[in-house]
Protein backbone atom coordinates (compact mmCIF):
# COMPACT_ATOMS: atom_id res chain seq x y z
CA UNK A 1 0.00 0.00 0.00
CA UNK A 2 1.13 3.62 -0.77
CA UNK A 3 2.23 5.83 2.14
CA UNK A 4 -0.64 8.52 3.19
CA UNK A 5 0.34 11.24 5.01
CA UNK A 6 -1.53 14.12 6.00
CA UNK A 7 0.82 15.95 8.24
CA UNK A 8 -0.86 19.39 8.17
CA UNK A 9 -4.30 18.41 7.79
CA UNK A 10 -7.27 17.03 9.59
CA UNK A 11 -7.63 13.24 9.04
CA UNK A 12 -9.49 12.87 5.58
CA UNK A 13 -12.43 10.19 6.82
CA UNK A 14 -13.00 8.72 3.29
CA UNK A 15 -9.37 8.06 2.22
CA UNK A 16 -9.36 6.64 5.36
CA UNK A 17 -11.98 4.00 5.06
CA UNK A 18 -10.51 3.18 1.37
CA UNK A 19 -7.20 2.38 2.97
CA UNK A 20 -9.02 -0.02 5.69
CA UNK A 21 -10.86 -1.50 2.99
CA UNK A 22 -7.99 -2.14 0.50
CA UNK A 23 -6.19 -3.73 4.22
CA UNK A 24 -9.07 -5.90 5.02
CA UNK A 25 -10.01 -6.58 1.22
CA UNK A 26 -6.37 -8.46 1.48
CA UNK A 27 -7.24 -10.59 4.39
CA UNK A 28 -10.48 -11.31 2.66
CA UNK A 29 -8.26 -12.42 -0.52
CA UNK A 30 -4.78 -13.15 0.95
CA UNK A 31 -5.37 -14.25 4.51
CA UNK A 32 -2.05 -16.03 4.52
CA UNK A 33 -0.01 -13.60 2.94
CA UNK A 34 0.98 -12.29 6.51
CA UNK A 35 -0.18 -9.10 8.06
CA UNK A 36 0.84 -7.21 11.39
CA UNK A 37 -2.07 -9.03 12.94
CA UNK A 38 -2.54 -12.54 13.47
CA UNK A 39 -4.94 -13.57 11.79
CA UNK A 40 -6.83 -17.31 11.25
CA UNK A 41 -7.50 -20.28 13.63
CA UNK A 42 -3.92 -19.84 15.24
CA UNK A 43 -5.31 -16.04 16.37
CA UNK A 44 -8.69 -17.56 17.26
CA UNK A 45 -6.58 -20.17 19.34
CA UNK A 46 -4.73 -17.26 20.97
CA UNK A 47 -7.96 -15.31 21.92
CA UNK A 48 -9.40 -18.26 23.56
CA UNK A 49 -12.11 -19.45 21.13
CA UNK A 50 -13.28 -22.42 22.35
CA UNK A 51 -12.87 -25.71 19.50
CA UNK A 52 -16.07 -26.12 19.63
CA UNK A 53 -17.43 -23.06 18.59
CA UNK A 54 -15.75 -23.62 15.43
CA UNK A 55 -17.73 -26.38 14.21
CA UNK A 56 -19.98 -26.01 11.13
CA UNK A 57 -18.09 -23.12 10.31
CA UNK A 58 -16.39 -22.54 6.75
CA UNK A 59 -12.76 -22.93 7.02
CA UNK A 60 -12.06 -20.03 4.44
CA UNK A 61 -14.70 -17.79 6.68
CA UNK A 62 -12.39 -18.84 10.06
CA UNK A 63 -8.72 -17.81 8.03
CA UNK A 64 -9.76 -14.53 7.47
CA UNK A 65 -10.54 -13.96 11.40
CA UNK A 66 -9.08 -10.77 12.09
CA UNK A 67 -10.12 -9.84 15.53
CA UNK A 68 -8.41 -8.66 18.63
CA UNK A 69 -10.79 -10.24 21.59
CA UNK A 70 -13.28 -12.31 21.88
CA UNK A 71 -16.55 -11.14 22.44
CA UNK A 72 -17.83 -14.64 23.62
CA UNK A 73 -16.30 -14.87 26.80
CA UNK A 74 -18.21 -11.83 27.94
CA UNK A 75 -21.32 -13.65 28.93
CA UNK A 76 -24.00 -15.98 27.30
CA UNK A 77 -26.08 -15.65 24.22
CA UNK A 78 -29.08 -17.15 24.43
CA UNK A 79 -31.73 -18.69 22.56
CA UNK A 80 -33.55 -16.35 20.14
CA UNK A 81 -31.73 -13.43 21.19
CA UNK A 82 -31.39 -10.59 18.26
CA UNK A 83 -27.44 -9.75 17.52
CA UNK A 84 -25.57 -7.11 15.76
CA UNK A 85 -22.49 -7.62 14.66
CA UNK A 86 -20.46 -4.54 14.10
CA UNK A 87 -17.23 -4.74 11.37
CA UNK A 88 -18.39 -8.74 10.56
CA UNK A 89 -15.64 -9.03 8.08
CA UNK A 90 -15.83 -12.62 7.17
CA UNK A 91 -18.27 -13.39 9.66
CA UNK A 92 -16.56 -15.93 12.00
CA UNK A 93 -18.26 -14.14 14.70
CA UNK A 94 -21.66 -13.50 13.23
CA UNK A 95 -21.73 -17.39 12.31
CA UNK A 96 -20.85 -18.25 16.05
CA UNK A 97 -23.33 -15.89 17.37
CA UNK A 98 -25.84 -17.67 14.67
CA UNK A 99 -25.34 -20.89 16.16
CA UNK A 100 -25.48 -19.66 19.86
CA UNK A 101 -29.07 -18.13 19.39
CA UNK A 102 -30.61 -20.82 17.41
CA UNK A 103 -33.16 -20.75 14.95
CA UNK A 104 -35.59 -18.36 16.86
CA UNK A 105 -32.83 -15.80 17.34
CA UNK A 106 -31.46 -13.62 14.65
CA UNK A 107 -28.02 -12.20 13.43
CA UNK A 108 -27.19 -9.16 11.52
CA UNK A 109 -23.19 -8.70 10.40
CA UNK A 110 -22.30 -5.33 9.04
CA UNK A 111 -19.04 -4.35 7.51
CA UNK A 112 -18.00 -1.57 4.86
CA UNK A 113 -15.71 -4.20 2.46
CA UNK A 114 -17.66 -5.92 -0.09
CA UNK A 115 -15.42 -8.57 -0.51
CA UNK A 116 -15.73 -9.46 3.03
CA UNK A 117 -19.29 -9.10 3.18
CA UNK A 118 -18.67 -11.59 -0.14
CA UNK A 119 -17.30 -13.92 1.68
CA UNK A 120 -19.40 -14.12 4.71
CA UNK A 121 -22.73 -14.43 2.81
CA UNK A 122 -20.44 -17.28 0.89
CA UNK A 123 -19.92 -19.13 4.42
CA UNK A 124 -23.12 -18.23 5.74
CA UNK A 125 -25.03 -20.07 2.41
CA UNK A 126 -22.10 -23.48 2.90
CA UNK A 127 -22.53 -23.94 6.79
CA UNK A 128 -26.80 -23.83 6.30
CA UNK A 129 -27.34 -21.02 8.89
CA UNK A 130 -30.79 -19.32 7.72
CA UNK A 131 -30.52 -16.75 10.72
CA UNK A 132 -27.50 -14.47 9.62
CA UNK A 133 -27.41 -12.01 7.52
CA UNK A 134 -24.79 -9.55 5.96
CA UNK A 135 -25.31 -6.09 5.28
CA UNK A 136 -22.81 -3.51 3.59
CA UNK A 137 -23.03 -0.29 5.94
CA UNK A 138 -20.53 1.92 8.63
CA UNK A 139 -20.10 1.54 12.28
CA UNK A 140 -21.52 5.20 12.21
CA UNK A 141 -24.31 4.60 10.07
CA UNK A 142 -25.49 0.94 11.32
CA UNK A 143 -28.48 -0.36 8.91
CA UNK A 144 -30.66 -1.89 12.06
CA UNK A 145 -33.71 -0.36 13.27
CA UNK A 146 -33.72 1.16 16.61
CA UNK A 147 -33.76 -0.59 19.93
CA UNK A 148 -33.82 -3.83 17.93
CA UNK A 149 -30.63 -5.69 19.14
CA UNK A 150 -30.39 -7.62 22.86
CA UNK A 151 -26.67 -7.80 21.72
CA UNK A 152 -24.14 -5.72 19.82
CA UNK A 153 -21.14 -7.59 19.51
CA UNK A 154 -17.45 -6.28 17.59
CA UNK A 155 -13.89 -7.53 17.28
CA UNK A 156 -11.52 -5.63 16.44
CA UNK A 157 -13.37 -2.73 14.64
CA UNK A 158 -13.88 0.20 16.86
CA UNK A 159 -10.15 1.22 17.07
CA UNK A 160 -10.78 1.94 13.32
CA UNK A 161 -13.67 4.30 13.86
CA UNK A 162 -11.72 7.60 13.79
CA UNK A 163 -15.19 9.03 15.38
CA UNK A 164 -15.72 6.41 18.72
CA UNK A 165 -18.22 8.42 19.65
CA UNK A 166 -20.47 8.22 17.18
CA UNK A 167 -20.29 4.42 16.71
CA UNK A 168 -20.84 4.09 20.21
CA UNK A 169 -24.27 6.00 19.73
CA UNK A 170 -24.75 3.78 17.11
CA UNK A 171 -24.46 0.87 18.87
CA UNK A 172 -26.25 2.16 21.84
CA UNK A 173 -29.33 3.47 19.28
CA UNK A 174 -29.87 0.01 17.68
CA UNK A 175 -29.90 -1.93 21.14
CA UNK A 176 -33.23 -2.51 23.54
CA UNK A 177 -32.77 -0.62 26.72
CA UNK A 178 -30.66 -2.82 29.19
CA UNK A 179 -29.52 -4.35 26.21
CA UNK A 180 -25.71 -6.01 26.45
CA UNK A 181 -22.15 -4.48 24.49
CA UNK A 182 -19.68 -7.28 24.10
CA UNK A 183 -16.72 -6.31 22.58
CA UNK A 184 -13.18 -7.14 21.77
CA UNK A 185 -10.31 -4.49 20.46
CA UNK A 186 -7.33 -2.78 21.70
CA UNK A 187 -5.84 -0.37 23.83
CA UNK A 188 -2.96 1.33 23.57
CA UNK A 189 -0.73 2.33 27.10
CA UNK A 190 1.20 4.89 25.82
CA UNK A 191 -0.38 8.26 24.32
CA UNK A 192 -0.32 8.95 20.56
CA UNK A 193 0.84 12.45 19.62
CA UNK A 194 -1.78 13.67 17.32
CA UNK A 195 0.54 14.09 14.44
CA UNK A 196 0.38 9.92 14.47
CA UNK A 197 -3.55 10.00 14.47
CA UNK A 198 -3.63 11.95 10.94
CA UNK A 199 -0.55 9.16 9.66
CA UNK A 200 -3.02 6.85 7.77
CA UNK A 201 -0.62 3.91 7.91
CA UNK A 202 -0.33 4.02 11.49
CA UNK A 203 -4.34 3.47 11.49
CA UNK A 204 -4.15 0.12 9.36
CA UNK A 205 -0.45 -0.94 10.54
CA UNK B 1 -33.99 11.29 25.73
CA UNK B 2 -30.34 10.20 26.19
CA UNK B 3 -29.53 6.72 26.77
CA UNK B 4 -25.61 5.45 27.40
CA UNK B 5 -23.93 2.95 28.61
CA UNK B 6 -23.61 1.98 32.26
CA UNK B 7 -21.44 -0.84 33.68
CA UNK B 8 -18.48 -0.84 31.88
CA UNK B 9 -15.68 -3.54 32.17
CA UNK B 10 -12.52 -4.48 30.78
CA UNK B 11 -12.43 -8.16 31.58
CA UNK B 12 -8.92 -9.24 29.86
CA UNK B 13 -6.36 -8.00 28.15
CA UNK B 14 -3.36 -9.72 26.03
CA UNK B 15 -0.13 -9.03 23.63
CA UNK B 16 -1.70 -9.69 20.77
CA UNK B 17 -0.07 -8.48 18.43
CA UNK B 18 3.89 -9.98 19.32
CA UNK B 19 4.98 -12.13 16.69
CA UNK B 20 3.02 -11.34 13.78
CA UNK B 21 4.35 -11.85 10.44
CA UNK B 22 4.80 -8.29 9.72
CA UNK B 23 5.98 -5.60 12.10
CA UNK B 24 3.61 -3.12 12.85
CA UNK B 25 3.42 -0.25 15.55
CA UNK B 26 2.04 -1.78 17.77
CA UNK B 27 4.84 -2.43 20.45
CA UNK B 28 5.36 1.23 20.35
CA UNK B 29 2.01 1.91 22.01
CA UNK B 30 1.90 -0.94 23.92
CA UNK B 31 -0.83 -2.05 22.56
CA UNK B 32 -2.94 -4.59 23.99
CA UNK B 33 -5.92 -6.84 22.58
CA UNK B 34 -8.75 -6.24 25.14
CA UNK B 35 -12.46 -7.39 25.98
CA UNK B 36 -14.77 -5.34 27.34
CA UNK B 37 -18.55 -5.33 28.48
CA UNK B 38 -21.08 -2.52 29.09
CA UNK B 39 -25.18 -2.55 28.95
CA UNK B 40 -26.99 0.31 27.53
CA UNK B 41 -29.02 1.68 30.76
CA UNK B 42 -32.72 1.21 30.51
CA UNK B 43 -33.68 4.96 31.26
CA UNK B 44 -32.49 7.83 31.60
CA UNK B 45 -33.13 7.95 35.19
CA UNK B 46 -30.56 4.85 35.26
CA UNK B 47 -28.12 6.62 33.20
CA UNK B 48 -27.95 9.73 35.02
CA UNK B 49 -27.33 7.86 38.36
CA UNK B 50 -24.60 5.62 36.96
CA UNK B 51 -22.97 9.25 35.60
CA UNK B 52 -23.63 10.54 39.29
CA UNK B 53 -21.48 7.41 40.94
CA UNK B 54 -18.28 8.50 38.76
CA UNK B 55 -18.51 12.35 40.18
CA UNK B 56 -15.56 12.74 42.74
CA UNK B 57 -16.09 15.32 45.41
CA UNK B 58 -13.54 16.97 47.69
CA UNK B 59 -14.51 19.00 50.62
CA UNK B 60 -12.69 22.39 50.85
CA UNK B 61 -11.45 20.54 54.44
CA UNK B 62 -10.26 18.05 52.60
CA UNK B 63 -8.23 20.04 49.82
CA UNK B 64 -6.92 22.83 52.47
CA UNK B 65 -5.00 19.31 54.44
CA UNK B 66 -3.82 18.33 51.09
CA UNK B 67 -2.30 21.72 50.57
CA UNK B 68 -0.84 21.49 54.13
CA UNK B 69 0.45 18.55 53.04
CA UNK B 70 2.45 19.33 50.53
CA UNK B 71 3.93 22.16 51.93
CA UNK B 72 5.15 20.41 55.23
CA UNK B 73 2.43 22.65 57.17
CA UNK B 74 3.77 25.92 56.30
Amino acid sequence: MSEHTLEDQELDVEVLRQAIQEEYAEVAANPEKGFHFHTGRPLARMLEYADEWLIGIPEHSIESFAGTGNPFSLGELRSGERVVDVGCGAGIDSLIAAKKVGLDGRVIGVDMTPSMLEKARDTAGESGLANVEFRHGYAEELPVDDGWADVVISNGVLNLMPDKAAALEEMARVLKPGGRLRIGDILVQKAVPESAKRKIDLWTG
Amino acid sequence: MTVGFVGFEITWRKDVFSGAPQAGSAANYGTLGINFRARKARSEEELIAALAALSCEVSIRDAETSAEEKTGGR
